[in-house]
């Protein structure tokens, strides 16, 4: 491959991509993000290949593996261009009915559709699911045009074009005023304006500069910032490479999180190519810019998408966070000058740039602009990465997109903003995505993690789960988020296992609010939102623990008790052979029983009795 | 650039030479933030946070800790506010009943306030201050001590569990240990904890210290010279 | 730890000594290499990457991906996300422990199994998901896995009894 020296070479290189695109008749593109492959894609795609190998198709069509498209409940994923034609939950046994009937004869094949759960209609075009209808796809929507592994696939799509722009027609602080203009704020979870952190880091003195990547997406729940690297690297590189062109700096990192093969393989093969096309490395497009981008693996440590516990990773050092009386923009990475944003932000800078600051802060609220990504995921019918314009009502996002409620009971909360986030109750769901609204009400946009629960979830226990989370991910270096935590935990503990007092309830709110004020870093000082989202807007879970000693969901496994209805068990013994723990007695044909003190409550019982005869109380 | 800076804590001038922990400017001047894990002469770390205050800066108030923060010419500090005198006073609940045995923190929770603990008592033998491996990192450079492990499981240890050869049998990390001091009449029995408050020294952690606790577990966490040990068998005798 | 082993040590260390900053990379390496960080490799990382032994053993006890001890013939990992949380994943992870009689990051006393937790997969919509050598399963329920380890367990019997 040739080296890419300017404006021309990328069109040259571009138009011939398209043209290579343009032979095939028909291009299939299936998901191959990490969802879809553990719902099986790989095989499927295999068999594709073989089935179009075999009628010797190879030439007229086209597979392309890209990353996630976002619809993950639905997986394994094909969408067939031109046509738009949307195919799920697909089986390889399904391909040659596909090759058959679809590819070649154009015809449908009605029970791959989607179905629209409300209306019960079949709706064959992607575009036309109201999962992907009522949302704004400017980063995501990329992934399913590029194959993560093709750089070619990135640039006939106008990749690196706003990198050529930058460095052949501005000068860095206008790169740096455009981010500015547009309003974009991080996307990792703090939400700092990206152009002034920027110009701080220009500022500042010291040689060489660092930008990173932050992709030690921890927050469970969350997986937008893996769908981006994994789909489309390139777009990160770009905007990676424009901030560094900014900002003035001559190194780069990705730290990856290690739990994310494929993220990592494919930034690493990206910025391989990127290297390869002369886009990396010394005197990039005939320029005296000069940059480099090298990938560290996260050894798996939650604090470490903390900026100064990040860095002092990658110095090889354990992930701790330090004080920040001075800014990572001054010293950061080996004290020198660092800017470090996440994937998400550094994907939407292209964007800007191609686009224009203005087209970008058209979109959104007041204080918050642009689109965000989220992970609907929990109790919810689609499960997914949504992207959205900031503004939008988390009511729409929940049910407009995410298709309401999974098992049909009702939404009572959503959970945003990742383990430091907090529980938001339905009457709040029309508070829009923003970054202040959702701080005043006490959770926050986050990375953009979004749970949400329903009436089977225990609130009290969600805050014990986060709590102990939290706990086990601290560093444990400073005592309020140490301790402070620790004594959160076990009260919420003697709540949830029926010791629970008033009193009790409120020396965990006195600690919350210590370990709010005094910890050391960001993860301390979230670290109680949790609970004090589910004291504010749930007392009364809290109150049933504590006065009534009982679990008004049914999740407390102190508080909760097993027992078989009398009027619906037949007596055919499945619950016994089935409870791992003996604790069920009985004849054949008569009503069992559950022994109460051999009863652990693991439910395997519920699960297997077809009569629904064992009651939860 | 002037060697001093001039600075305000709790609406007093301050003056110290540039390059002082805002801490260090307040003590000298006689203005009291209580402190557990600074020690002169290693670099700061804080993760006490007992020493944490009230930064104003344009107007708005960020919490940060004294000891981390270099004073700064026309700085404004507020070491007391309510805000801060609250938290700092539940940190102290939280370290007293961590460890309710050592007089140095029982000292530093009468400071700050604290009266009873609502707490129930844990009676560890280490409260991660971290004096004993700045002492031996940075002081006597023999790196022979260390923080492992994150979360509640972080503690400090040997590498490996073992002493390590290089280890130069200093002893400071026993002697600067704030569980070290005599306590109490002795250990408290399992369920019969109580938050004693007879300890009224004012206790400066320069001063000479007794030796380790004879009575209770309490500062056997580093013993590494086995002197300690054969102290205690005496003591039985 | 055999010449063999010494010597994988020695060729993931080439080129990395005195580079204090590649400590992790080079942990990793060794990881993926031995399945766990044996105590006499740390040694000799700390005395070729010029990194105090403390260090080093500060690493390796503090991020996941390490572990200090020999895993077992069978990894499964159990995700704890909030996804799969709220959909049930704590009530089996219990179920399982008790089952093997381990604690989460323990193999059992045969060398069978190793049970860890990882805070997500971001496999959401298929959760409570569990990963079994590598092999996804989703929409995991108590019984569901009590069977699949009880299946492999048995797989194993199976294969020494034909010997």
């Amino acid at each position: 491959m040739r080296t890419i020296a300017c404006m021309e070479d990328l069109e040259k290189l571009a138009e011939q991509k398209r043209k290579e695109n343009r032979g095939y008749s028909r291009t299939v593109t299936l998901c191959a993000g990490t969802g879809c492959c553990a719902s099986g894609c790989l095989s499927v795609i295999k068999a594709l290949r073989e089935e179009l190998e075999r009628l010797k198709l190879k030439e007229k069509i086209k597979i392309r593996a890209t990353g996630c498209h976002g619809f993950c409940e639905q997986g394994p994923l094909m969408v067939i261009e031109p046509g738009n034609i949307f195919y799920c939950r697909i089986k390889p046994e399904d391909i040659p009915e596909i090759v058959a009937e679809t590819l070649q004869k154009d015809r449908l094949i009605e029970r791959l559709m989607y179905t629209d759960p409300s209306s019960g209609r079949k709706i064959a075009c992607e575009a036309e699911i109201p999962f992907y209808k009522a949302q704004d796809r400017t980063v995501l929507g990329q992934n399913k045009l590029v194959d993560p592994c093709a750089v070619g696939d990135y640039i006939a799509n106008g990749g690196y074009s706003a990198l050529v722009k930058v460095l052949t027609s501005m000068k860095p602080e206008e790169v740096i005023d455009e981010i500015k203009r547009s309003g974009l704020r991080g996307r990792g979870g703090g939400g700092f304006p990206a152009g002034r952190q920027w110009e701080y880091c220009r500022q500042a003195e010291g040689e060489p500069k660092y930008v990173i990547c932050n992709a030690d997406e921890g927050d469970p729940g969350a997986y937008m910032d893996r769908s981006v690297l994994e789909g489309n690297p390139h777009v990160v590189i770009e905007g990676m490479l424009i901030g560094a062109f900014a900002i003035g700096a001559k190194h780069g990192f990705i730290y990856v999180r290690n739990e994310y093969p494929l993220a990592v393989e494919h930034s690493k093969i990206a910025v391989e190519q990127a290297g390869k096309l002369g886009l990396l490395g010394t005197n990039i497009l005939g320029t005296d810019f000069s940059f480099d981008i090298k990938i560290a693996r996260g050894g798996g440590a939650f604090v470490c998408g903390e900026s100064t516990a990040l860095m002092a990773s990658l110095e090889g050092m354990v992930g701790e966070p330090r004080p920040k009386d001075i800014h990572t923009t001054d010293k950061g990475f080996k004290d020198l000058p660092t800017n470090l944003n996440n994937v998400e932000t550094w994907a939407n800078v292209p964007f800007i740039i191609n686009k224009g600051s203005s087209w970008f802060a058209s979109k959104g609220t007041s204080g918050s602009k642009g689109t965000k990504i989220f992970a609907l995921t929990g109790q919810i019918r689609n499960t997914g990465l949504v992207e959205i314009s900031m503004g939008t009502t988390l009511r729409e996002i929940i049910y407009d997109i995410g298709g309401g409620s999974a098992t049909g009971k009702k939404i009572k909360a959503v959970q945003t903003g990742g383990p430091s986030g907090g529980c938001l109750p339905e009457e709040l769901f029309d508070l829009p995505v923003d970054f202040e609204a959702l701080a005043e009400a006490g959770s926050m946009v986050g990375s953009g993690g979004m749970v949400v629960m329903d009436e089977d979830t225990c609130m009290v226990d969600v805050a014990r789960y986060f709590l102990e989370f939290l706990l086990d991910e601290s560093c444990g270096k400073c005592v309020p988020c140490r301790i402070g935590l620790s004594r959160m935990l076990e009260i919420i503990k003697d709540i949830t296992e029926g010791r629970g007092t008033e009193e009790k309830l409120e020396l965990l709110k006195d600690t919350a609010e210590t370990v709010s004020v005094a910890s050391l870093c960001a993860l301390g000082k979230t670290a109680p939102n949790p609970v004090l989202s589910t004291i504010k807007y749930f007392r009364s879970e809290y109150e049933a623990h504590i006065k009534k000693k009982q679990c008004p969901a049914g999740v407390c496994r102190e508080l909760i008790h097993y027992s078989i209805d009398r009027d619906k068990c037949t007596g055919c013994g499945v619950c016994l052979t089935a409870c791992p723990h003996e604790a069920i007695t009985g004849e054949k044909g008569k009503v069992h029983r559950i022994e109460d003190d051999k009863c652990r409550k693991c439910g395997i019982c519920g699960e297997a009795c077809k009569f629904g005869a064992i009651k939860l109380s | 650039m002037s060697e001093y800076v001039t600075l305000t804590i709790n609406g007093a001038k301050v003056r110290a030479p540039r390059g002082t922990s805002v801490l260090d400017a307040a003590l000298d001047y006689g203005i009291c933030i209580p402190h557990l894990c600074h020690m002169q002469g290693v670099i700061p770390t804080g993760v006490c946070r007992l020493c944490i205050v009230e930064v104003i800066e344009k107007g708005r108030s960020k919490v940060t800790t004294s000891c981390t923060l270099e004073a700064e010419e026309g700085m404004v500090i507020l070491a007391h506010t309510d805000k801060i005198l609250k938290a700092r006073k539940n940190i102290a609940e939280m370290l007293v009943a961590e460890a309710p045995n050592s007089r140095a923190i029982q000292d530093i929770a009468l400071k700050c306030g604290v009266k009873d603990v609502r707490y129930p008592f844990r009676n560890k033998d280490c409260v991660l201050c971290g004096r004993c491996v700045r002492a031996c990192t940075e002081i006597w450079r023999s790196r022979s001590l260390g923080f492992v492990g994150r979360g509640e499981q972080r503690h400090v240890a040997l590498p490996f569990d073992e002493r390590p050869e290089f280890c130069k049998r200093c002893n400071a990390c026993i002697d600067l240990c704030p569980m070290t001091i005599t306590p109490c009449d002795g250990p408290m029995k399992k369920g019969e904890e109580y938050f004693c408050g007879k300890c009224e020294s004012q206790l400066s952690m320069s001063e000479d210290f007794v030796d380790s606790c004879v009575w209770c577990r309490l500062g056997e966490g580093f013993d590494v010279t086995g002197r300690h040990a054969g102290r205690k068998q005496e003591d039985k005798r | 730890m055999t010449t063999a082993d010494a010597k994988r040590v020695d060729t993931i260390l080439k080129g990395r000594e005195g580079a204090s900053g590649e400590l992790i990379e080079a942990l990793q390496d060794i990881q993926d290499a031995f399945k766990y960080l044996p105590e006499e490799a740390l040694r000799s990382v700390s005395e070729k990457m010029a990194v105090p032994l403390i260090e080093v053993f500060r690493v390796a006890n503090y991020y996941k991906a390490f572990t200090l001890q020999p895993r077992g013939r069978h990894l499964l990992t159990v995700c704890m996300g909030t996804a799969c949380h709220v959909r049930g994943a704590p009530r089996f992870l219990d179920e399982v422990l008790g089952q093997l009689d381990i604690k989460p990051g323990e193999t059992t006393e045969d060398g069978d199994f190793t049970v860890e937790t990882v805070n997500c997969l971001g496999a959401c919509a298929l959760g409570p998901v569990v990963v079994l050598d590598g092999k996804y399963h989703d929409h995991m329920t108590a019984g569901k896995l009590r069977a699949l380890i009880q299946g492999t367990l048995s797989k194993k019997a199976k294969k020494t009894g034909d010997r």
